[in-house]
């Protein structure tokens, strides 16, 4: 998948509108310089929108456009091209691709003129979609006919590049339309674009059939995608199995499950249910030590040594664990990696003790996020901090991997909080395991596709039958998302 | 059979001393540099830093009596830390010596992924002994920021950002830069394969 980078032109300036308002305009300063910031390498395709061309109808940024095709970049340029005059002005300035928008959308016949006159090759036709209609002339009205329409007059004149922008998310930073190009057609050759904000979006768009590129704006002006990285992960979308772990809340020795932390009811052995689970594909197990007792606590290290006997699939643990010492006993009983949450809200520089004592990968920071809050005493008080802000700083203390629950979510079965999910995959670079709300297929693939999640948690799920880890796994591989085999 | 098990503080020894049992070994769990030496079978566990494990390895002379146990016909599995060691230089915190058993050195991983790499990766072997029963690609857990790449003795790879070694054999010396005990069906396999070569 191609990333191509994105500059709106008004006035000879690089700006950004937000949802293609003209009076929200954000200046960024000359082309020139902002390719330097943002080391657009030589030979790079580089994606140019003529703002005041496109509400105008007629070329304006010519001289800019030929300065910057002059610097060996492979520049296509879209913004109120009606003709095939205007398309010649574009390409005879040294552009090598034009970007047809509202006439792609609202007159065909015109549209076939100039592919007759330029070449299929030379032209992307582009679509803005709001809401699954489809929007013409800087956005400001709907085109005549639908979507499947505009799509296949577009096939059927043999342009093969289509841009298609969710204007709903463009500039706004919540993501792409994952269900939109989800529901297009697999063998069209799709350019992405509108609302890519993550180093996750990109590899999420990267697995899907029909995206061979996606245009990246304000998330590369805002310095929220490197651009060097975002091609580098764009080739490999699929590098690392993304994984299902299923949870185990433990208490006094039994696995125990309940609603939103409270509620709480027996589920069986915890030996029993991590057999299951490992031979069911599990790629992780997690258990939760939900107990409120020094004597529960105790039963707490003997059942992860129980289990840990039983099991050849990483282990992590948390509950209860306070100190560097309840860390290490942890480890000892057979815990691979161990997940603290309370204590080192009120003590952050436990983080770091422990990553320095046993290794960063060895640390999960559970973080229960309840309204934006992080909570301590399994999600029953808030602590006062940002749920976002406190994983930032985890990561910057030392923790490996953050374990991210929705108290809000947990148990409803209606779905992860992508939100939350986004705000932290967005900020972290270290991995982040989706935890509470799932209830379905579709949550899970949704989890790591839009929430970023490198991860997917679940719990009563499991307990229940209601899926097996299997039934997970196969899901995730049928939507193009790597899992482990 | 019989595996002599290297009791390193560096490491996590109990998790490998299940996993071989599991796989059909009668250990003998130890410290001990002579025991080490007269070994017929030998598997070096390691976790965290590498210097750390090598200063371990050296302060108790084991690092001699694993080369004694190697001269005398022992065979010897590495594992994560344990397999880096077997390299002659790692490149962790400056350059520091291995045990020089297998050619090549472990660099950082560089690039765009998240280091360490942590989770579960694809390898595909060259049809070595090693990996009898296990069908390319599958996947095996691994928690290293480190690798070899590119190594004569290679005799698995995998890809984080680019190629690196995911298992070597020199003879009758083995290493994995995965953790095998940790890696279900197929890492029982490969220890089940080690623990039964001859």
């Amino acid at each position: 998948m191609d990333v191509i980078p994105s500059l709106d032109l008004l006035g000879g300036r690089v700006v950004r509108l937000t949802r293609g308002d003209f009076a929200t305009a954000h200046a960024y300063g000359e082309p020139e310089a902002v390719l330097e910031s943002l080391k657009v390498p030589r030979g790079s395709r580089l994606h140019i929108v003529d703002l005041e061309g496109s509400r105008s109808g007629a070329p304006i940024e010519t001289n800019n456009v030929a300065r910057l095709a002059a610097r060996d970049l492979r520049v296509q340029v879209g913004g109120g091209i009606r003709s095939v005059d205007d398309a010649r002005r574009w390409l005879d300035c040294g552009a090598q691709k034009v970007v047809i928008g509202t006439v792609a959308a609202d007159s065909p016949d015109t549209l076939r003129a100039i592919v007759d006159a330029l070449g299929a090759e030379r032209v992307i036709a582009a679509v803005d979609v709001r809401d699954g209609v489809v929007r013409v002339a800087g956005w400001e009205r709907d085109a005549q006919r639908s979507l499947a329409e505009v799509l296949a007059s577009i096939r059927e004149s043999g342009i093969e590049e289509i841009l298609i922008t969710d204007i709903s998310r463009d500039g706004v930073m919540r993501g792409p339309s994952f269900a939109m190009y989800r529901s297009l057609p697999r063998e069209l050759k799709i350019i992405a674009s509108g609302g890519v904000s993550t180093i996750g979006d990109v590899v999420s768009l990267a697995r899907l059939p029909n995206i061979r590129g996606c245009v990246i704006g304000k998330a590369l002006l805002d310095r929220k995608i490197d651009l060097a990285e975002a091609r580098a992960r764009a080739a490999m979308p699929s590098a690392i199995p993304e994984r299902v772990i299923p949870c185990l809340d433990v208490r006094d020795g039994r696995v125990v499950k309940g609603v939103n932390f409270v509620d709480i009811r027996d589920a069986g052995d915890p030996v029993e249910c991590a057999r299951r689970y490992e031979a069911e594909g599990a790629d992780e197990l997690v258990i939760l030590d939900i107990s409120a007792t020094d004597h529960g606590r105790q039963t707490a290290l003997e059942t992860v040594h129980r289990v840990a006997e039983a099991l050849f699939i990483p282990l992590t643990v948390g509950g209860g664990v306070r100190t560097v010492e309840d860390f290490r006993a942890m480890l000892r009983a057979g815990a691979d990696r161990v997940a603290i949450n309370t204590a080192a809200l009120r003590n952050p520089q436990l983080i770091a003790d422990c990553a320095r004592e046993f290794g960063v990968q060895a640390v999960v920071l559970s973080c229960d996020a309840k309204d934006g809050q992080a909570m301590v005493r399994s999600g029953k008080e808030t602590a006062g901090v940002n749920a976002v802000d406190w994983c930032v700083e985890a990561e910057r203390r030392g923790a490996g991997e953050i374990l991210l629950t929705s108290v809000n979510r947990d148990g409803t079965s209606s779905g992860f909080d992508i939100e939350l999910l986004r705000a932290v995959t967005a900020r972290v670079k270290i991995s982040v395991i989706a935890s509470g709300g799932a209830g379905t297929l579709q949550h899970f693939r949704d989890a790591i596709e839009a929430g970023g999640a490198r991860a997917v948690l679940a719990a009563s799920l499991f307990h229940d039958h209601v899926l097996t880890v299997g039934d997970v796994k196969r899901y995730l591989d049928a939507e193009g998302i790597p899992v482990r085999w | 059979m019989e595996v002599t098990l290297i009791d390193s503080p560096v490491a996590n020894v109990a998790n490998i001393a299940r996993g071989l049992r599991a796989a059909g070994a009668s250990l003998e769990v130890t410290r001990d540099a002579e025991v080490i030496a007269r070994a017929g079978k030998v598997v070096l566990p390691g976790v965290g830093s590498f210097i750390a494990a090598m200063r371990w390895l050296e302060e108790n002379h084991i690092d001699d009596a694993i080369r004694a146990a190697v001269k005398n016909g022992a065979s010897l599995l590495g594992i994560c830390v344990g397999h880096q060691a077997l390299f002659e230089i790692s490149n962790e915190m400056g350059v520091t010596r291995g045990l020089g058993l297998v050619a090549g050195e472990v660099k950082k991983f560089e690039g765009a992924l998240p280091v360490p790499q942590i989770g579960w990766n694809r390898v595909t072997a060259n049809g070595a002994p090693l990996f009898e029963g296990i069908t390319p690609g599958t996947s095996f857990y691994f928690v290293n920021s480190y690798a070899a790449s590119d190594v004569p003795h290679e005799i698995a790879r995998a890809e984080y950002g680019g190629p690196f070694t995911a298992a070597v054999q020199n003879s009758r010396v083995f290493g994995v830069q995965f953790h095998p005990e940790k890696s279900s069906t197929a890492g029982l396999r490969v220890l089940r394969n080690f623990v039964a070569w001859t």
